[in-house]
């Protein structure tokens, strides 16, 4: 099939580009492939590629999730609010993930139990949650946090430049790898994405799929929100301003088609992964940091233009090669469908097939 | 007024405006400093460029469609103004306007081109150009602040004059949105856009343009961005890298509170407005009650998940009521 | 009479290996009513679509008003005159009725749109008409029969001469079809022509002035409707006489699989209550519209209930889902292949697979390879083309498509089988080795229930006929007594 022919040569290109950028950036640079260098960008990425991977799932089955940047802070806020009241780092912990899991599952309460789009809601959360943040610290971060809990965001694992932060991150990979392209419920999300009422058809719970995979978002923001803490060494209300549109763009970037049934999670990796070079080499040539959004903005455009572009050409080729074959029945022409559209009778149920 | 002009009112804007007046009269009985119509005066300030930009936006909503990128045009806009005023002693109005209009369509020409007639969905792509302009904008404007007594004078003067009492910005927002009403109530332009929102496969088979209209609805809204920074540029005499960060949900927020619904089809730039004013006046109401200001922003994300939902409710309802009308005995 | 208003002739079309249109023809006069006539695949809709200006003749000629009829182009159609009224409209539901008319070209006065005059000539049309609704309304959540009459009068605002109504009367209340035919006849009086496209014979007699039967892509006769009668109109439609086409495989009927007891849906359908046994294939008839598709819906837990019970080999369902039917051992073919049945991008391993992926896994991961050989498997079964299992379900033809639909609700070993329009849109030697399919699945056991319009398929395949009208179980005819005057009386409720 030609997408899947497309979407091969797509995450190919991206793992290309990714080494490509590895090899050039250490080649021109001198510190780019130092383990400090990579230490560093692995934590800078980590909360990205923690929060991708959900994103991921939910753009699979053509829903989405603006919060996750709110939800990841007031993870955050409610830790650090929790380590205050309690001093006991591991209930804080405890609360920042348990924080996170609650705006996920009201996200997806709104969405599947009043059938509310996914974008519209979860604009609406993101200034809800990042609202809460303010309630919750005011405008002065926490950050009395103890050292031995703050010291993992950049100490390394014994033994190795890696940072420990990277361990959530690699548990993370694995379970998303499995779940998405080994299990059952990863071939439920492909199936929904694909086509949600044969899915139904199939006996697939759509909505409960869709209900777990909000409330799977908010645990990972809320992991997340707990190493951003760590890095940051702080609970800020204003923190990872306008996260959520890197992780959207990293996962696009990564290859998830943002009409849904399409991805995988290699390609988010490699996705996030190449953001974060990148990022890190514009930085060492001397880029102002502020204007490496620019990266990110190209990359979400080439993202779906150029797959956008290729299928046009591919499908004004295909159409001069050789007519389209008809199916037995008359194929409904372009620009029908008088059957599946009747807004105004909103009273009827208006997937009804009649029989 | 026209019949049909009347209804459209009736329907969607006028719970928000009484909301907005019973807001307003709760603050003033209970906080007597309120009364003076200074708090009002504040209120309409800041509400002005919300309001302004939430014109442009409600015609993209009304189709379905979203642009989140006005926020980094409108930045961009408010610093290249001012940081050529700062470098040339001053800047005309002229000067200004032309720098406001070609950033803002040229923004708004990428974002159309690519929504329109490459068919490709509006939130992705103003996603991407949020972040290109706001990236080229900290690029250009690194390090350097443009500060009042850079600016020329007819700046500070737009930004603190008023007329008969009202502010100049709040004026400059009204005129827009009641233009844009008009535009959307009264021509052909307007009403293909409703329809296009309200059901589009079938707007495209009674023969409406659909892709045109995307595309001069979006390159509208970059323009409209684009005065949008000179608003910015006029309410804090002040520009840096960070002009504007952020009020892209606000706009978002100002149009569904104001009854542009997310769905698509309803709704007015006037609504709108009241929904920019709304927003603000439950901030101002908030404090004038003495609640922390903390409790400001989350007031205004809970109050727009509502709105949003009941939208949904109050159509579930009557599809409800109509099954059940169905229902009657033959 | 005078120069016809339509005169088609000679009119073929060909899609892929299926000739829709085979030297059709049809003649519409000046303030006439015609019904167009035929079963499902007839040709009636390629007829149709090709005057709405969304096809183009292969080969044939079409003259309005002795002029050559331009095709391919819907908006060029409605210039020249011609109007459709489609079974379910769609109307702008944020936009009011009289906008609803004039979208697109609102009537404008000193550059702006003129709301009174919009709603004034609106009221007139309604008025010309008797419709009595207000254009100021909104069009949403209006009734498919008043979405009905606001394309109409669009069609008028437009001066359409030819109007055609394509099975309008479909989902619709009695007391509605009593307006819709009420307004064709004004319609008619008012000079125009009207094309009427309906199953329900009773509403053909009541409005046309003649009829024109079309079956299998050409028109097998055309009459002026005093000259005939149902039988004759039937004769016409289905052309041949049930011959042994239909390779029926002798079952023991045995116990009772499915049991339902005064299902009732609220607006769908009413107080139904039938069983079907081990053996047994028990056909749901009736017209399009009439709830057949909704009731084995609800069976197979896609759509709720109101009341009434589901009871599978003695076990009543409750809190009912697809995923609890499938484990109850109910399988649903649906209606629509493209859109409910099959997932169009994925492969037809994936396809096949995928209502069974539970059996395939090992330690939680689905195993490719059995998956693959399921799939092949089943493609053996039932000697599917194709060229590899990995390929999209969407490059197969329609009928090998319904064989993977069928594969993957099979593979769950199912003791009742619902399927919903079988052999819909498929060609010929395909439905007669669906027929032997669903036939030696009932002679080892399953119990089977089929929802099809296609009059020779359900006489030829059932054990027995349930016949519905407007929501209500109206008939039940055994094999023995099956005839399809029957069943198209019942269907229709039409004294025959």
């Amino acid at each position: 099939m030609s997408r899947g022919a497309f979407r091969l040569s797509w995450d190919k290109s991206i793992l290309l580009l990714l080494i490509l950028l590895v090899l050039f950036g250490g080649m021109n640079n001198e510190y780019f492939a130092t383990g400090d260098n990579v230490n560093f960008i692995l934590g800078d990425i980590s909360e990205i590629m923690l929060i991708a991977f959900p994103m991921a799932l939910l753009i699979i089955v053509k829903e989405i999730d603006l919060s996750v940047a709110s939800s990841l802070t007031l993870a955050s806020a409610l830790c650090g609010v929790t380590w205050q009241a309690t001093g006991s780092i591991w209930v804080a912990v405890l609360a920042g993930i348990m924080t996170g899991v609650a705006c996920g599952l009201l996200n997806g309460l709104l969405v599947t139990r009043l059938g509310l789009s996914s974008l519209a809601v979860t604009i609406g959360t993101l200034a809800l949650y990042r609202g809460l943040c303010y309630v919750a610290l005011g405008d002065t971060p926490i950050a009395d946090f103890p050292t031995e809990f703050t010291d993992l965001g950049y100490t390394p694992i014994a033994g190795t430049f890696l940072p420990w932060v990277v361990v959530p991150m690699v548990v993370a990979g694995i379970v998303f790898w499995y779940v998405l392209h080994g299990t059952r419920f990863g071939r439920w999300l492909f199936a929904i994405g694909q086509g949600d009422e044969a899915a139904e058809f199939s006996g697939i719970p759509v909505l409960r799929v869709k209900l777990w995979l909000f409330i799977l978002t908010g645990l990972m923001c809320g992991i997340a929100g707990i190493g951003y803490t760590v890095r940051f060494a702080s609970s800020s209300p204003d923190g990872a301003l306008g996260f959520e549109l890197l992780v959207i763009a990293a996962v696009l970037f990564g290859g998830v088609a943002i009409a849904g049934g399409v991805g995988t999670i290699w390609g988010v990796i490699a996705a996030v992964l190449i953001w974060g070079f990148s990022q890190s080499y514009l930085q060492l040539i001397g880029w102002d940091a502020n204007a490496l959004v620019i990266v990110s903005g190209v990359l979400l455009l080439l993202s779906v233009t150029i797959p956008r572009l290729l299928g046009a050409l591919r499908e004004s080729v295909a159409q001069r090669t050789f007519r389209p074959k008809g199916t037995e029945g008359a194929p409904p022409p372009p620009g029908e469908g008088v059957a599946e559209h009747s807004p105004a009778g909103a009273g009827h149920d208006q997937g009804s097939h009649r029989g | 007024m026209s019949g049909g002009l009347s209804r459209v009112a009736r329907l969607r804007e006028v719970p928000v405006l009484s909301a907005l007046i019973v807001l307003l009269l709760l603050t003033a009985i209970l906080n007597p400093a309120f009364r003076g119509g200074e708090g009002l005066k504040a209120i309409l300030i800041e509400s002005a460029l919300i309001a302004f930009l939430a014109a442009g936006q409600a015609n993209l909503i009304i189709m379905r469609h979203i642009d989140l990128s006005v926020s980094s045009t409108a930045g961009l806009v408010s610093f290249l103004i001012g940081n050529t005023s700062m470098n040339n002693m001053g800047i005309s109005v002229p000067q200004s306007l032309m720098i406001a209009v070609a950033v803002g369509a040229a923004v708004g020409i990428v974002n159309g081109a690519l929504v329109a007639y490459l068919k490709l969905p509006s939130l992705v792509v103003t996603i991407g150009t949020l972040y290109l302009v706001r990236g080229i904008f900290n690029y250009l404007a690194g390090g350097v602040t443009v500060t009042a007594d850079a600016l020329p004078g007819w700046v500070a003067a737009i930004g603190s004059g008023s007329i008969l009492g009202v502010p100049d910005l709040f004026v400059i927002a009204l005129i827009l949105c009641v233009l844009m009403t008009i535009v959307q109530t009264s021509t052909r332009w307007g009403r293909d856009l409703y329809a296009i929102g309200s059901n589009p496969p079938a707007a495209a088979r009674v023969g409406i343009p659909v892709a045109h209209r995307e595309f001069a609805a979006f390159v509208l809204n970059g323009i409209i961005a684009g005065l949008a920074g000179m608003l910015l540029l006029f309410r804090f005499s002040f520009a840096d890298a960070t002009a504007g960060l952020g009020i892209e949900l606000y706009v978002v927020a100002a149009c569904v509170i104001g009854g542009v619904a997310i769905a698509g089809g309803v709704g007015t730039a006037m609504g709108a407005l009241i929904g920019a004013v709304l927003l603000q006046a439950i901030t101002f109401a908030l404090g004038a009650l003495g609640v922390s200001q903390f409790w400001q922003q989350a007031v205004a994300g809970a109050l727009l998940v509502l709105a949003i939902a009941f939208d949904r409710i109050v159509a579930l309802r009557s599809t409800q009521r109509i099954n059940r009308l169905a229902e009657a005995p033959v | 009479m005078a120069q016809p208003l339509l005169r088609i002739s000679d009119a073929s079309k060909r899609f892929g290996g299926v000739q829709a249109l085979d030297r059709a023809s049809l003649v519409v006069h000046e303030g006439e009513v015609v019904g167009l006539l035929g079963e499902n695949g007839a040709g009636k809709s390629t007829l149709v679509k090709t005057l709405a200006g969304l096809h183009q003749l292969d080969a044939g000629v079409i003259e309005l008003d002795g002029r050559s009829f331009r095709q391919g182009n819907p908006r060029l159609a409605r210039e020249q005159g011609v109007a459709i009224i489609y079974q379910e409209p769609s109307l702008f539901p944020d936009l009011t009725l009289a906008e609803n008319v004039f979208v697109g070209r609102q009537p404008k006065s000193g550059g702006r749109v003129d709301w009174s005059q919009m709603r004034a000539r609106t009221a007139s049309l309604f008025a010309d008409l008797g419709i009595d609704l207000d254009p100021g309304r909104l069009a949403r959540g209006l009734s498919i029969a008043d979405q009905q009459m606001v394309e109409i009068v669009k069609a008028l605002s437009l001066d359409a001469r030819l109007i055609i109504m394509d099975e309008p009367s479909a989902a619709l209340t009695n007391a509605e079809v009593e307006r819709l035919l009420g307004v064709a006849r004004r319609l008619r009086d008012q000079g125009r022509g009207v094309i009427y496209i309906s199953h329900r014979l009773e509403e053909v007699f009541q409005v046309c002035d003649s009829v024109t039967v079309m079956r299998d892509g050409a028109t097998v006769a055309s009459a002026p409707i005093a000259e005939v009668d149902t039988a004759q109109i039937v004769r016409w439609m289905v052309g041949r006489e049930i011959t042994e086409m239909f390779p029926k495989v002798p079952a023991q009927i045995g116990e009772v699989i499915l049991s339902v007891e005064g299902l009732s849906s609220t607006g769908e359908f009413h107080d139904i209550s039938f069983e079907v046994r081990r053996g047994e294939i028990v056909a749901l008839a009736g017209l399009v519209g009439s709830g057949r598709s909704e009731v084995v819906r609800a069976i197979f837990g896609i759509d709720p209930i109101t009341s009434g019970t589901i009871t599978m080999a003695g076990t009543r369902l409750s809190r009912h889902t697809p995923s609890r039917a499938m484990a109850a051992g109910i399988s649903l073919v649906p209606e629509d292949r493209r859109l409910q049945g099959l997932l169009m991008p994925a492969s037809i391993a994936h396809n096949t697979a995928l209502t069974v992926l539970r059996r395939l896994r090992r330690a939680g991961l689905v195993r490719i390879g059995a998956e693959r050989r399921l799939a092949e498997e089943w493609a053996t079964t039932l000697r599917l083309r194709y060229a590899s299992i990995d390929d999209p379900v969407e490059r197969l033809s329609g009928g090998n498509q319904q064989k993977v639909v069928l594969s993957k609700w099979l593979a769950t070993s199912p003791r009742l089988l619902i399927v919903d329009e079988p052999t819909r849109g498929i060609d010929v030697g395909t439905k007669a080795e669906v027929h032997r399919l669903l036939s030696e699945q009932a002679a080892a056991g399953m119990a089977v229930l089929m929802v099809s319009s296609d009059l020779p398929e359900v006489l030829g395949m059932a054990d027995r006929i349930l016949v519905m009208r407007e929501g209500r179980l109206v008939d039940e005819i055994s094999r023995a007594d099956a005839t399809q005057e029957r069943v198209m009386t019942a269907a229709a409720g039409a004294a025959a």
